[in-house]
């Protein structure tokens, strides 16, 4: 390969049919001269196009086309010629530099020799160690590079870190979420998994139908089956924002609630049955009571709560997480349930583990949201990506439609996991907001295979690496359900 | 600047030298351009490139021609026709001589279709004192391509097609040998691979050879050929009298010839027949190889193979560069260099 041009932040390569690079590739530009080294990353490659060579591969097809050929090409120019045709222009991103002491460096200022300069792939292992890519707990999520090095990211450069997951319909991306689930249980993690299409309860199978490895650290909750709580245990703070938020309650009915809350727990008989009658026999307002009466409805077929607090049937965050304290995964079903219930589920489990992280009851947990949009109103997002981080909740969006995540989430993001996307309009919003530059996103995400996705941010160290994700063990379930099969 | 200069006080009127200018061309040569043009047909020359008129010069312009046109019937009988071009060019140069290349193409059709093609080549050929001195070449034709590319090219060419043909001429039997240009003896060809040596074996083995040139240098065949341009069917007129008066070693009958319909272009054609039956052997080329635009496809695809692409220029110079361990040095376009360029 050799160095052609330079525009900007891009270099021309050309390469020989020979040059075993694809898109993604990172290549070590070595010049022997200044003893310096260039990292670039190849996202696009075209071929080596001029008029003339056009013309020479129209005027042979004609003539090949026109009668059988025979050749004798003592020199054998010929297969120089074709060789030339096949030539391709690499187009490379700088990425970075390595000073004189082997360090990673940003100086990218300098320009390397065409002349005197070697180019070559650099490993995906080399680069980690360029990058000081390490960890104690590693995440195996694939292959990358040419030479399909074993890639894995490190579980600490997603604590604390607020990740996004896209990619078009069937690109793999629940695929590299359940992965990430089941290495941070494993590595001792606590994940809460809102589950839209109740596929992540494979997480406890293999494909073989055997006990997974995480078997038992893997809880199903579903409402009415494990997904119950108390309505003491929730606190008037959970329920009102369940009532406001996820039921639509006005202020003057809230306030009648509250009062009528405040005298059962007065009286030691907070309990969905005693919510009832109070609804139906205390002394208020009948259009207040008509609110109250119809919300009180849809809590109680939603299933989620218990009439009085039972240890057995009650759902405590603090008791799970002491009892699996090896790491666990809670994964909420919430695929057979109504929107309402839906966003009752979510409004009430982060109110409860906002305040159970508030008060330090519990360690900070993984949040994975399938779809959130469906389910988190608009303003929780914000408070999501802010708030919550500092409490100690880290989330990981999955979704295939970038444009309803705002871009004040992408302007906090630490980690996007790309998989392909053709569609321009996705393209043109996840290329303005990503953490990479528009070039590689464009060129790189429109091309990426099934189940191949471009990491960027802190999990490569800013370095974007394109990573074909490793088949699971577990039990993939959520697969769509055909008619002709 | 012209007060600085002062130019009136050397003395110099450039009026003068308008005239002069005029003066000493006016004693050979007319400027009466008016009297001369008036009423004349024009076609603009261009690019060193020649131009032919579509519909000939017209009745004004060919005043001698008396000569019978014959039309020209297609032969279906499976006679093969195999077409032979090919071409030279000067890759490089040292300090002792120069580094040449030649490509050759061979192209066979039969019952109007195209059966096969055969491509020679590329290549390399150097030609110095030392090269050539080991050669059995003429002394003087030596020195002449040494101290002339035009001619060591054509030199190369010769004697690659001669040879091809030689071995064309041996192969088939009965068949038709195409060759561009006409069919003359060359100072460059070799004494036991000369165009009569083909004719004789074509002679020997039944063949008809045919050479067509797309152009001549004898412009009086330009307006001798009006009659043809009137035919709408290919059809031939004998112009060997006029051939043979202004060259020597021309082979056969020489012929103009329009092989395709309508507006396709009269050529000049040599044809050699062992029987001397020429209507018979372009019968038989029209009716085995298909005729596109007035020309032999055959003698077309054979051009095209023949040719050297810009990709086989670079990949031959990688090649020399690569396997001769030759070093290269910076050059320049001395007209460049010293005239400019200034791009319109």
């Amino acid at each position: 390969m050799k160095i052609l041009s330079k525009n900007g932040n891009e270099l021309v390569m050309l390469a020989m049919i020979s040059d075993t690079a694809i898109k993604g590739d990172y290549l070590l530009i070595e010049d022997e001269k200044s003893k310096r080294k260039m990292i670039v990353q190849i996202y696009d490659e075209e071929y080596l196009s001029s008029q003339s060579l056009i013309e020479d591969i129209v005027k042979d097809e004609v003539v090949i086309a026109s009668s059988t050929e025979s050749l004798h090409d003592p020199l054998n120019i010929g297969s120089l010629s074709r060789m030339l045709r096949d030539a391709r222009l690499f187009r490379a991103k700088i990425r970075a530099a390595i000073d004189l002491s082997d360090k990673l460096s940003s100086d990218v200022t300098w320009l390397p020799s065409r002349v005197y300069s070697k180019v070559r792939r650099l490993k995906i292992s080399e680069l980690g160690l360029f990058l000081g890519r390490r960890g104690v707990f590693p995440i195996p999520i694939g292959k990358a590079g040419g030479d399909n090095e074993d890639f894995e990211i490190y579980a600490e450069d997603l604590d604390g870190k607020l990740n996004i997951i896209t990619g078009k319909k069937e690109s793999g991306k629940s695929h590299l979420s359940k992965l990430l689930v089941k290495t941070l249980v494993q590595h001792g993690a606590f994940v809460i998994i809102f589950d839209l299409n109740n596929e992540y309860g494979g997480l406890a199978w293999n494909q073989d139908g055997s006990p997974s490895s995480i078997q038992d650290q893997i809880m199903v909750l579903e409402p009415g089956n494990g997904l119950k709580f108390s309505l003491d245990y929730c606190g008037k703070a959970a329920i009102s924002s369940m009532l406001k938020n996820a039921l639509d309650m006005p202020a003057a009915s809230l306030r009648e609630f509250f009062r009528i809350w405040d005298s059962l727990e007065n009286k030691q008989t907070l309990g969905i049955g005693s919510l009832g009658n109070a609804i139906n026999t205390c002394n208020i307002n009948e259009l207040v009571r008509d609110a109250l009466i119809s919300r009180f409805h849809v809590i109680q077929s939603s299933r989620l709560f218990l009439d009085k607090c039972n240890d057995d049937e009650e759902l405590r965050f603090e008791k799970v997480i002491s009892k699996k304290c090896k790491g666990t995964a809670m994964i909420v079903n919430m695929g057979k349930v109504t929107p309402i219930v839906r966003k009752m589920i979510v409004e009430l489990v982060l109110s409860k583990l906002v305040d159970l992280l508030e008060k330090l009851i519990i360690p900070p947990i993984f949040l994975f949201a399938e779809e959130a949009h469906l389910y988190i109103r608009d303003t929780y997002w914000e408070d999501i990506i802010t708030r919550m981080r500092h409490f100690g909740i880290y989330t990981t969006f999955i979704t295939n439609q970038p444009d309803v995540i705002g871009d004040g989430i992408y302007r906090q993001v630490d980690n996007i996991f790309l998989f392909n996307f053709i569609n321009e309009t996705d393209l043109d919003k996840i290329s303005k907001v990503s953490l990479a530059d528009n070039d590689t996103i464009r060129s790189i995400v429109r091309t990426l295979p099934q189940r191949h996705c471009l990491s960027i941010g802190k999990v490569v160290r800013d370095l974007p690496i394109v990573v074909k994700i490793a088949a699971t063990e577990v039990l993939t379930l959520g697969e769509t359900k055909k008619f002709f099969r | 600047m012209a007060t600085q200069l002062n130019l009136a006080s050397c003395g110099i009127d450039f009026n003068e030298f308008g005239q002069i200018f005029n003066q000493s061309l006016n004693q050979c040569l007319s400027s009466r351009l008016n009297d001369m043009l008036k009423g004349k047909k024009i076609i603009f020359s261009g690019d060193e490139k020649s131009l032919i008129p579509v519909d000939g010069w017209g009745i004004r312009s060919d005043p001698y021609c008396t000569t019978t046109i014959t039309t020209i019937q297609p032969i279906q009988d499976n006679t093969i026709v195999s077409a032979v071009d090919s071409s030279s060019i000067q890759i490089g140069e040292t300090e002792e001589g120069s580094l040449y290349s030649v490509k050759s193409g061979i192209a066979i059709a039969i019952s109007g279709k195209a059966l096969m093609h055969f491509k020679i080549g590329p290549v390399l050929f150097y030609l110095s004192n030392e090269t050539i001195r080991h050669s059995e070449l003429d002394h003087r034709l030596a020195k002449l391509v040494l101290l002339d590319s035009d001619s060591a090219k054509r030199l190369i060419r010769v004697r690659v097609e001669r040879a091809i043909q030689m071995e064309l001429s041996k192969q088939f039997k009965k068949s038709i040998i195409l060759i561009d240009g006409s069919l003359k003896s060359s100072v460059f060809e070799d004494k036991n691979q000369s165009i009569k040596n083909v004719v004789e074996n074509c002679s020997l083995c039944k063949n008809s050879i045919i050479g067509i040139s797309k152009n001549t240098r004898f412009k009086i065949l330009d307006r001798f050929s009006n009659p043809l341009t009137k035919i709408r069917e290919p059809a031939y007129m004998d112009v060997e009298l006029i051939i043979k008066s202004l060259i020597r070693n021309s082979i056969g009958n020489n012929l103009l010839v329009r092989l395709g319909n309508n507006n396709s272009p009269i050529l000049r054609v040599d044809v050699v027949t062992i029987n001397g039956n020429k209507d018979e052997a372009l019968g038989k080329l029209l009716g085995n190889d298909s005729i596109a635009a007035g020309y032999p496809e055959t003698l077309r695809l054979a051009h095209h193979i023949s040719t050297f692409t810009h990709t086989e220029v670079s990949c031959l110079r990688g090649y020399v560069l690569s396997n001769y361990d030759v070093t290269e040095i910076a050059s320049e376009d001395i007209r460049r260099t010293l005239l400019g360029s200034i791009t319109v």
